[in-house]
């Protein structure tokens, strides 16, 4: 060692420690792999040339889903065998051939087959699923003839269905194979290449509950893949996943498919005094049996490219400027800061103008002069009008529109749920570069322009009217069971979300403005049930000036009065501007309201109103 | 001197460098084998520009006056800390953990550059503190350049990365003179809130019945019980330490501290550690509690290795790593591919030219011209080292599986510019160690 260590640096016994450490560890370490390699060398020879333990995958049952009832499931699964073919177990040059007479048996192409194993993924050892949902003889042909096929083999497999399609498809959801990008995000969380994974809804929302633990079959196998030994087979039984039961009612949840019917639109039914959801229903909808298995990618991009968007759920992931139905909110805001009394009169003549702004009263002479109440039953633009930028002014307008829940999600337990909007100066300056003004004001008042909301939203505004101010977050999941012994593992239990402090005079007063809605007010003459008083509010969006398009809203609640909270339920329907006018939201509201207080199915109410002589309109 | 360097390069370091690398990019390639012997994968490619853009890097770097770089050192690691957060936000997801940034087939880790930057910054701490590094306020103020990075890296979550920074800090402290009380201190305190976050896993998965002691671990309101009973007794040993100044009171104190402290933080920690970390761990006290699942990895790699013997089965004749038994076999297994290939006579090979990398550097740090240099070079064959010993480790069951690379011979860019990069700052202390 010619250099000098140098003093100020490194203490040169601390140097001299930690090279022997090093030494130190390199030695043990060579020591261990000594034993490993050169004494016991040949044990793991033996293990990796000669036994390997192969095992199969015995896949998981998923959780099944029920309605609130937990009597028949909405989701389960069905047993089905799918065809398998691990290439790297056929001998080279073979491939085609084992192909095309795999292809022959089972009534596909080749060429099927050539796109799902390529030629560049010959070698690689692992299972490739080639069909599945193959009929049982004609895996039985297969397991007689398996000589001619080597490589090939089959799983049972579990396949979801859905017994109650295309009423539930939204809230429950569809479920897929794994995508390698859903894959990298999903790693060590319990996934694997293998998984089927909830793709929306219920399924992807909980997926992980019902996933459950998949088991293996593990035998020994010699290098070559030939069973050693038929006896040693061990099975690791699989975990199911567990069983979901919802809040929602099935009979309720078809009555309201049947009342929107075909119509572009969604409905939300709800209890106010939990949040728990009754029925959710959207259309267009889709079969999620179809988007499983055979078929699966033609029956996808086929729904994916109707311009009707039938996977968008439009009950909460899309949004609409909520027309009149916003005027319960002024109602509320306007009494609650008494800036009005119900017995004070405003005059609402045909026009209302700010600046070049001019709104029209719906009727074209006019009101005259009208209290808050009759300004409701009436759905009065000029008098909303006068209330919201005269009255309110801009920021507490919008402070009640927040504090009512807009622009915000809800937090449903649902994946996709949108926002909505509630416009604000800064936000006006921010998207459009225009500073904000009074008609920005009047348009929100009457339910126009920018703010937009979701059906859950507008169904939550009226929850907390109902509901003394107190705002439960709207739900879906209601008790978690075990997969075996259907014992409950988890309820889930309200949440408190929001409360606003409103007075009990603001409360009986809006309320009793929606009874007259529907009590010789604008709903009048199609809220025809007898069987229960229902209070709410109708809504009239034109969408464009041009073409005669209409959004319809109806947001209603029933029994108007009542001692039992727990029978009340919120019903909001949106009915999109794209369907033939026919102010079909108070209809279907009419229709589920009178099947939920009568119990019946839709058939038997429309035999029922029929009867009563009071279904004019159908 | 003249033999031992070309343009006063250290030729011992620059040749085991150079035949790690060729080995490295020669069991990539075979790892990127199936079992009919076509190449699935051309990571080899990838692995030989790598290596080549790394080894200029290398030139670059120790053609530079390291002193010169001095004023840069804050910049790099607070840039690297910028990427780090961004690589949070914006970064990739591979394999669960969100560690890379970039676009297209293009990425980076900045974790693996944090290690260098971390390493220049705790030298230039080093150097300022002097002997005051002695001192406990000093120690830990200068772990806080290890703990930020540490941090996010643990957020990604990347557990390996992570806690190579740990024996870094410590190597560091250690050839910079700190007191060996302190760094044991630090060490047993780590080791034991490791060690409390699993005990309750341990119980269950290996064990198999229930130890009612073990309440102190799982049971929050018994921990905190025996919290406070540790806490009187340090009161009575420090008012004791105080009147009699008796030297058993100072180490009952100091064992007390070490246990109360790692039984608190183990009450954050299972907060923090995921569920799958902790079952690498357990598989790694016994892999044949999950032989499926975690601890398959073990298994496999275990058995390639031993399968190697003496001298191997021979290059791209392996039938483990060929079967693809092993997963991540190009990056954190890469050795047991090594080891089943060429047996013991390439292990033996291997161990050869790192520990020429190892003890080389360690006299390049102690014939530093300055304390800076010095401690660098002290930092960055620490890293090398746990590298070494924390992969090689995993392939051979004597160390839990936690993706952390091998130098050199791993696939993998980055990780590869950081070994070339850290070893060409070996190269320029060594040039420069001449006072003028």
């Amino acid at each position: 060692m010619s250099d000098s260590w140098n003093k100020n640096a490194i203490p040169r016994s601390r140097a001299i420690v930690f090279g022997s450490l090093v030494t130190m560890l390199f030695l043990g370490y060579l020591g261990h792999l000594f034993s490993l390699q050169v004494v016991d060398g040949y044990l793991y020879t033996v293990r990796s040339e000669n036994i390997k333990r192969r095992s199969a995958v015995i896949p998981a049952a998923r959780g099944e889903i029920f309605d609130r009832n937990y009597d028949v499931p909405l989701a389960t699964n069905a047993n089905s065998f799918a065809v398998e073919i691990n290439p790297a177990l056929i001998a080279r040059g073979e491939h085609d051939e084992i192909f095309a007479r795999t292809a022959d048996l089972l009534g596909i192409q080749a060429a099927d087959i050539q796109r799902r194993i390529p030629a560049s993924s010959y070698h690689v050892y692992q299972q490739i699923e080639i069909r599945s949902a193959v009929p049982f003889e004609t895996i039985v042909q297969l397991a007689e003839n398996i000589h001619d096929y080597p490589g090939v083999s089959w799983a049972t497999k579990p396949v979801r269905t859905y017994p109650d399609a295309e009423a539930s498809a939204h809230l429950l959801g569809y479920v897929g194979d794994i995508t390698p990008e859903e894959l990298q995000v999903l790693y060590n969380r319990g996934y694997n290449a293998r998984s089927v994974l909830g793709k929306s809804g219920i399924e992807q929302q909980y997926d992980l509950l019902l996933q459950g633990e998949e088991g293996r079959s593990i035998r020994t196998v010699d290098a070559r893949g030939r069973r050693v030994g038929e006896d040693d087979v061990e099975i690791l039984a699989p975990e199911p996943g567990h069983n979901l039961v919802l809040t929602v009612d099935r009979r309720i949840q078809r009555l309201a498919q049947a009342a929107l019917g075909d119509r572009i639109g969604s409905v939300v039914v709800l209890r106010p005094n939990s949040g728990e959801i009754l029925a959710m229903v959207s259309y267009p909808t889709f079969d999620p049996n179809q988007l499983y298995g055979n078929g699966a990618g033609r029956a996808f991009s086929q729904l994916r490219n109707d311009p009707r968007a039938p996977f968008l759920n439009r009950a909460i992931q899309s949004s609409y400027p909520p027309a009149s139905t916003i005027k319960i909110l002024l109602t509320t805001a306007a009494l609650e800061e008494e800036l009005i009394s119900v017995d004070d009169t405003i005059f609402a003549g045909p026009h209302y103008r700010l600046g070049n702004r001019i709104v029209n009263e719906w009727r074209p002479s006019g009101f005259g002069r009208i209290n808050i109440l009759q300004a409701l039953a009436n759905s009065s633009n000029v008098f909303f009008a006068t209330i919201g930028h005269d009255y309110l002014g801009t920021e507490r307008l919008l402070s009640y529109a927040s504090e009512f829940g807009f622009g915000i999600q809800s937090g449903i337990d649902l994946p996709g749920e949108r926002p909505g909007l509630v416009p604000t100066p800064e936000w006006k300056r921010r998207v459009f570069n225009s500073p904000w003004v009074g008609g920005d004001t009047v348009n929100v008042a009457i339910g126009q322009g920018f703010l937009s909301v979701t059906p859950l939203q507008l169904a939550n505004m009226l929850a907390i009217l109902v509901n003394d101010g107190v705002l439960y977050r709207p739900h879906v999941l209601k008790e978690v069971r075990d997969g075996h012994t259907g014992e409950v593992i988890e309820r889930v239990e309200p949440e408190i979300i929001q409360t606003l402090s409103l007075k009990p005079q603001t409360l009986q007063n809006v309320r009793r403005a929606m009874h007259g809605v529907t009590r010789g007010g604008t709903a009048e003459p199609v809220i025809t049930t007898p069987v229960v008083e229902i209070a709410g509010k109708t809504g009239t969006a034109e969408i464009s000036s041009e073409t005669d398009d209409w959004h319809s809203w109806f947001v209603a609640y029933g029994p108007y009065e009542t001692t039992d909270p727990d029978e009340q339920v919120v019903v909001a329907v949106m009915v999109d501007a794209a369907n033939e006018w026919e102010w079909w939201a108070p209809k279907a509201a009419n229709l589920i309201f009178h099947g939920i207080f009568a119990d019946m199915s839709f058939e038997e109410t429309v035999a029922d109103l029929r009867r009563r002589r009071r279904l004019w309109y159908m | 001197m003249r033999s031992r360097s070309i343009f006063g390069f250290d030729v011992y370091i620059l040749t085991a460098t150079l035949m790690l690398l060729t080995v490295g990019i020669l069991f990539v390639y075979s790892s990127g084998l199936g079992i009919s012997g076509d190449a699935l994968s051309h990571e080899y490619v990838r692995q030989i520009i790598w290596a080549v853009t790394g080894l200029v890097i290398l030139v670059s770097i120790s053609l530079v006056q390291y002193a010169s770089l001095k004023p840069w050192i804050p910049y790099a690691y607070l840039l690297g800390l910028v990427l780090i957060v961004m690589t949070l936000l914006f970064g990739r997801v591979v394999n669960g953990t969100r560690a890379w940034l970039g676009v297209g087939i293009l990425g980076i880790q900045p974790s693996e550059f944090m290690k260098i930057a971390t390493i220049l910054a705790f030298a230039v701490y080093l150097e300022r503190a002097g002997n005051s590094i002695k001192q406990i306020p000093y120690l830990a103020a200068g772990s806080l350049l290890f703990l930020f990075p540490m941090a996010l890296i643990l957020m990604q979550p990347d557990f390996g990365t992570a806690s190579v920074f740990f024996p870094i800090f410590l190597g560091m402290c250690y050839m910079a003179g700190a007191k060996v009380r302190h760094l044991m201190f630090i060490g047993l305190t780590a080791l034991l809130v490791l060690a409390f976050t699993m005990l309750p896993a341990w119980e269950y998965y290996i064990h198999g019945s229930r130890i009612p002691a073990f309440e102190i671990f799982s049971n929050v309101r018994v921990k905190l019980m025996v919290l406070a009973g540790l806490a009187a007794v340090a009161l009575v040993a420090l008012v004791g330490l105080m009147m009699l100044k008796r030297r058993s009171f100072y180490w009952t104190i100091y064992s007390i501290a070490i246990l109360f402290l790692s039984l608190a933080a183990s009450l954050g920690t299972r907060a923090v550690i995921r569920d799958y970390q902790i079952m690498r761990l357990i598989v790694f006290l016994n892999p044949y509690v999950d032989p499926r699942g975690a601890g398959w990895n073990v298994i496999q790699s275990v058995t390639a290795v031993g399968s190697g013997g003496i001298a191997g089965k021979g290059f791209l004749q392996g039938t483990q790593s060929h079967y693809h038994f092993l997963p991540e076999q190009s990056t954190d297994f890469i050795f047991s591919i090594l080891a089943e290939e060429w047996g013991f006579a390439g292990t033996l090979l291997v161990f050869g030219l790192f520990l020429v990398i190892l003890l080389r550097g360690l006299y390049i740090a102690g014939n530093a011209k300055d304390s800076f240099a010095g401690y660098m070079a002290s930092g960055i064959v620490t890293m090398i080292f746990t590298h070494f010993i924390v992969n090689v480790g995993m392939a051979i069951g004597l160390m839990p599986v936690a993706g952390v690379p091998l130098f050199l011979v791993s696939y993998g860019g980055s990780s590869m510019w950081t070994a070339l990069a850290g070893i060409g700052i070996l190269m320029s202390i060594y040039q420069h160690r001449y006072r003028y």
